[in-house]
């Protein structure tokens, strides 16, 4: 563990909403924790409803956390106010999934970037339009794209934008929120390039919360698998995909389907059964166990332990060891073009 | 051959009205399904493939206006120019779809059961308790847990996947020979995506139901179908059958977009391969090939003169100046 | 069936009278003072309970003051008093409803228990009960009508603001470590103001009406100033000699009413979806027309 050297750490993190039925909670992000060094790229995966996009919200502040500690620079967050909370929080940054109401409609995208200044205190004319200039520049927009509405820009423009917007503030951390899940396919792979070139040139750790396992394979370099708002395996990318250990993991790799068809044709979809279950009223024990395979009595009984695996990869099931020795790369696994 | 398709499409064009423009986002598609056949429609947001699907059946937002020309001929049916009374009798009965978003597409304010029983009484003039006894039979068939309660219960208190069985269950109700489903995975999550997957497929075996299927997922489509037709800013760039346009894409299009999907040998951290520039914005009909612009093989001629779709015996057809080029010079070589 | 058609045609169009009544309500009140072809309380009584004629085109009432001159003025009256009673309510009202909706939580429980008790009490009934407290005037009147007025405005910008915090573009603001001033100033205010106004569209009619109703009581606008309801109650006791010095105001008044309440709902109603008019279609079928067709 290079605890020491993390840029973020969140602790133990819950965070709950009142749910609809009265006096019933959701608990949307349960006993979570995970960390970012510096300049890392991690993946955070997992099906709609597991709690992963409350989480990259409860990190920068949009939700407020039951209870659990978020740390920046060993900083923990909670225990400042007001201005003081905004500056240091400002480090992190977050990039929504939908490029169309992230930004506001009545602002020029030069108006937009200009707040985004003036945030954080930059108030010469003259420099802001330089900044402006280089932030273009770095999302690799034109210059004259500053006078422009966003209504006249396209999706992958508008994403360009509020990441520019987001680099303004000379973030330390992205948390990128499904960022090129409404995005075009023939566009995604260029606002993804420019998360690595981001990642490369400016030394900015990203959170990649996606539902894309492909996408974040190649991404990052650690991969956080959640569900049902715990988070059930962590591994380095290649390890993770290469010997998944957690029934979870595994039914969600075996899931996607490739773009081959001779493959398609003899691949069996996995033994997973039904939709994720309602967070209001999650199973007992282990949470995966209403959908899963290798179910037995004892993961309705206890919550299973975290167990490490390698010194990198750690799964929350019972039988994580047994299925980290049998498990060996699946050449199949990912959409694979001939 | 022409015999048994049940969906026959030639020489379609759709001119669509708005108050603040006209555009085309259709413009002479060709392309047919035999009963029993899943052809997948593939292209991004904008190709006009929803519009190709949605606009013959009558199926456009309040303020737009479609006018359609060419033929669609279904069952043996004329659908160009028929009117809405005859089209409602068509869609949800010989003609059933499927929607991305089945929140949206079912009733908050009805039973799952009653409104998989309407479509029976409509369509199939069934009384109200055979139609009812017909919902539980469609509920089992889409594989739904505990189909008795699930007939009594809302749409909202089901989730994603089982709201998509219940809209397909509805589409099936009325045993039509063509399903039209319209991205319906795509607000699924990859588990529940193949279980949904899976089920068509099984359907599709069971009843001989022809499937087009709207979506912009490779895997989807080397999953379920037979034939691919990839649209492109209104026109069909590439058409053949799935092993052809997968495994060995023709169009610089087609290509690129399978070239772009990540695959297992991409080291962590690489690039992503993509396709430069963006998708044209629909309007009028372009004079020369839509994807010129982008195109790393573009030749004089793809700006002034749009390519037609061609095709050899054991090729997909596809649409592009210099492939169709290369081919004709390859025949004549032999 | 076309007759039909032409009636649904016709109810189409109510929108634009609405918006032309409303016009000229607003242009006769802002220029009453030139408009009106005689002094309204210049009283002769010698043409007291004339007809229409070419001097006084709508006659005169029981004090021979001309009709037309007194309903011109009457809009500037009721203009000026509706515009204030807005005014103070919207002001209020948007206060409190963003702040409730900006701060959420404790603040907002206690604002929003406030607005229902406000709401639960019918607006006139207030209103009279402010004017038999501190007695009657027009500024009791006023600030009594903007009592009965706020809670409403005060839940609706509530409701909007909600719904502005939550857009990602003020999330995002949020994200970027802007001050609670800049996005609550900058951002939540303008974006809450524009959309509460257009509801408040439609209460400027019932405001009117109000203030009519309060001054046919005698509790709102007093003599010499001439107002509608006053009018109104003015000609009563001629009813039948002069039945059209009763009708006019309480006409016009209606025409005021009922063309705010319509330019209300189809401002409202502007998002929803509306058949293409055959006007544009025929247009956008030329532009099509000029394409090439594919070969069949």
């Amino acid at each position: 563990m290079r605890e020491a050297g993390d840029l973020l750490r969140v602790e133990n993190l819950v965070t709950r909403f009142k749910s609809v039925e009265r006096g019933k909670w959701v608990t949307a992000v349960d006993d979570v924790s995970i960390r970012l060094a510096p300049g890392e790229m991690v993946g955070l995966v997992g099906e709609s409803g597991c709690g992963k996009s409350t989480l990259g919200r409860s990190i920068v502040g949009l939700e407020r956390p039951q209870s659990g500690r978020i740390l920046l620079d060993g900083v923990d967050l909670s225990s400042l106010r007001g201005r003081e909370l905004r500056e240091k929080r400002r480090a992190i940054q977050y990039v929504f999934q939908d490029p169309y109401a992230s930004l506001n409609d009545r602002q020029t995208i030069g108006e937009t970037l200009t707040e985004a200044l003036i945030i954080i205190g930059v108030k010469d004319r003259e420099a802001q339009r330089r900044r402006i200039h280089t932030l273009l520049d770095q999302v690799g927009l034109p210059d004259a794209l500053a006078e422009r509405y966003p209504r006249e820009l396209s999706g992958g423009q508008r994403q360009r934008v509020a990441i520019a917007r987001s680099l303004a503030v000379e973030p330390r951390v992205l948390i990128c929120d499904e960022p090129v899940s409404a995005l075009d396919l023939s566009i995604r792979a260029q606002v993804m390039n420019l998360f690595l070139t981001l990642h490369k040139d400016l030394g900015v750790a990203c959170l990649f919360i996606a539902h894309d396992l492909a996408l974040v394979r190649q991404a990052t370099s650690r991969t956080y698998v959640m569900y049902l708002g715990k988070i059930v395996e962590d591994a380095s990318s290649a390890e993770l995909y290469a010997r998944p250990s957690h029934p979870y993991t595994q039914a969600l790799l075996g899931s996607i389907p490739s773009a081959d068809p001779r493959v398609e044709a003899h691949r069996e979809p996995p033994p997973i059964f039904g939709d994720i279950p309602s967070p209001t009223n999650p199973p007992s024990g282990c949470r995966f166990r209403t959908r899963c395979p290798r179910a037995m009595e004892v993961c309705a009984s206890h919550p299973p332990a975290r167990l490490a695996l390698a010194p990198d990869h750690h799964a929350s099931c019972v039988i994580a060891a047994e299925l980290y020795a049998h498990s060996h790369p699946a050449p199949h696994r990912l959409p694979m073009p001939a | 051959m022409t015999s048994t398709n049940i969906l026959q499409v030639s020489h379609l064009c759709v001119d669509l009205y708005t108050t603040r423009a006209a555009l085309r986002p259709v413009d002479d598609v060709s392309y047919e399904v035999a009963a029993g056949e899943t052809l997948a429609i593939v292209g991004e947001s904008g190709s006009g493939k929803t519009v190709l699907n949605f606009a013959p059946l009558g199926l456009m937002p309040t303020g737009v206006v479609t006018d359609l020309s060419g033929s669609i001929l279904f069952d043996g049916q004329q659908l160009v120019g028929l009117s809405e009374p005859a089209l409602r009798r068509i869609r949800g009965g010989k003609i059933g779809t499927i929607f991305q978003d089945p929140m949206s597409a079912l009733n908050p304010a009805l039973r799952i059961g009653r409104q998989i029983a309407e479509v029976a009484e409509l369509h199939l003039g069934m009384t109200s308790s055979q139609a009812e006894a017909r919902a539980l039979d469609l509920l089992k068939l889409v594989r739904m847990s505990d189909p008795e309660a699930r007939l009594r219960q809302y749409p909202h208190e089901l989730s994603g996947g089982l709201r998509q069985r219940a809209m397909i269950a509805i589409a099936i109700a009325a045993e039509p020979k063509l399903l039209i489903a319209d991205e319906p995975t795509t607000a699924l999550d990859v588990t529940v995506q193949a279980q949904i997957i899976g089920l068509l497929k099984d359907l599709q075996r069971r009843l001989n139901t022809a499937i087009v299927l709207i979506t912009h997922d490779m895997g989807v489509v080397a999953s379920i179908a037979a034939r691919v037709a990839v649209m492109y800013a209104g026109r069909l760039a590439e058409y053949g059958s799935v092993e052809e346009v997968l495994l060995t894409p023709r169009h610089p299009y087609t290509s690129g977009l399978i070239a772009a999907l990540p695959s297992v040998d991409d080291a962590p951290g690489s690039p992503f391969r993509g396709l430069p520039g963006t998708p044209p914005v629909l309007g009028a009909p372009l004079p020369g090939c839509a994807f010129a612009p982008r195109c790393p093989q573009v030749i004089d001629i793809c700006a002034r003169r749009y390519p037609p779709l061609a095709g050899g015996a054991g090729t997909a057809a596809v649409a592009c100046h210099v492939v169709n080029a290369r081919q004709s010079k390859e025949q004549a070589h032999a | 069936m076309r007759r039909l058609r032409d009636l649904f045609q016709a109810l189409a169009q109510l929108p634009r009278l609405a918006f032309l009544a409303v016009g000229l309500f607003v242009l006769l009140g802002v220029l009453a003072p030139w408009l009106a072809p005689y002094d309204p309380n210049a009283q002769d009584l010698l043409a007291a309970h004339a007809d229409p004629s070419w001097q006084h085109w709508l006659g005169t009432d029981h004090l021979g003051r001309d009709t037309l001159s007194r309903l011109i003025v009457s809009a500037r009256t009721s203009l000026v008093g509706m515009s204030l009673v807005l005014l103070i309510a919207l002001s209020v009202g948007i206060t409190i409803g963003t702040v409730a909706g900006y701060r959420r939580g404790w603040v907002e429980e206690v604002l929003m228990r406030i607005v229902d008790v406000g709401l639960a009490m019918p607006s006139l009934i207030v209103a009279l009960a402010v004017i038999g407290i501190f007695g009657t005037g027009y500024w009791n009147m006023i600030l009594a009508l903007a009592l009965a007025w706020w809670p409403g405005s005060a839940r609706i910008s509530r409701a909007v603001a909600v719904g502005v915090m939550n857009r990602p573009h003020i999330e995002s603001l949020r994200v970027l470590g802007a001050s609670p001033g800049r996005i609550y100033f900058h951002h939540l205010l303008p974006s809450t103001i524009g959309a509460v106004l257009v509801y408040a569209t439609a209460d400027a009619g019932a405001v009117a009406l109000s203030i009519a109703t309060l001054s046919f009581l005698g509790l709102g606008i007093q003599p010499p100033t001439p107002e509608w309801g006053q009018m109104l109650v003015d000609a009563l006791p001629y009813l039948e000699s002069a039945p059209w010095q009763v009708i006019l105001p309480g006409l016009v008044l209606t025409l005021v009413v009922i063309g705010f309440n319509l330019l209300g709902e189809s401002i409202a109603l502007n998002r929803v979806p509306t058949p293409l008019p055959r006007r544009i279609l025929l247009k956008r079928r030329a532009v099509a027309a000029g394409w090439k067709k594919a070969a069949p």
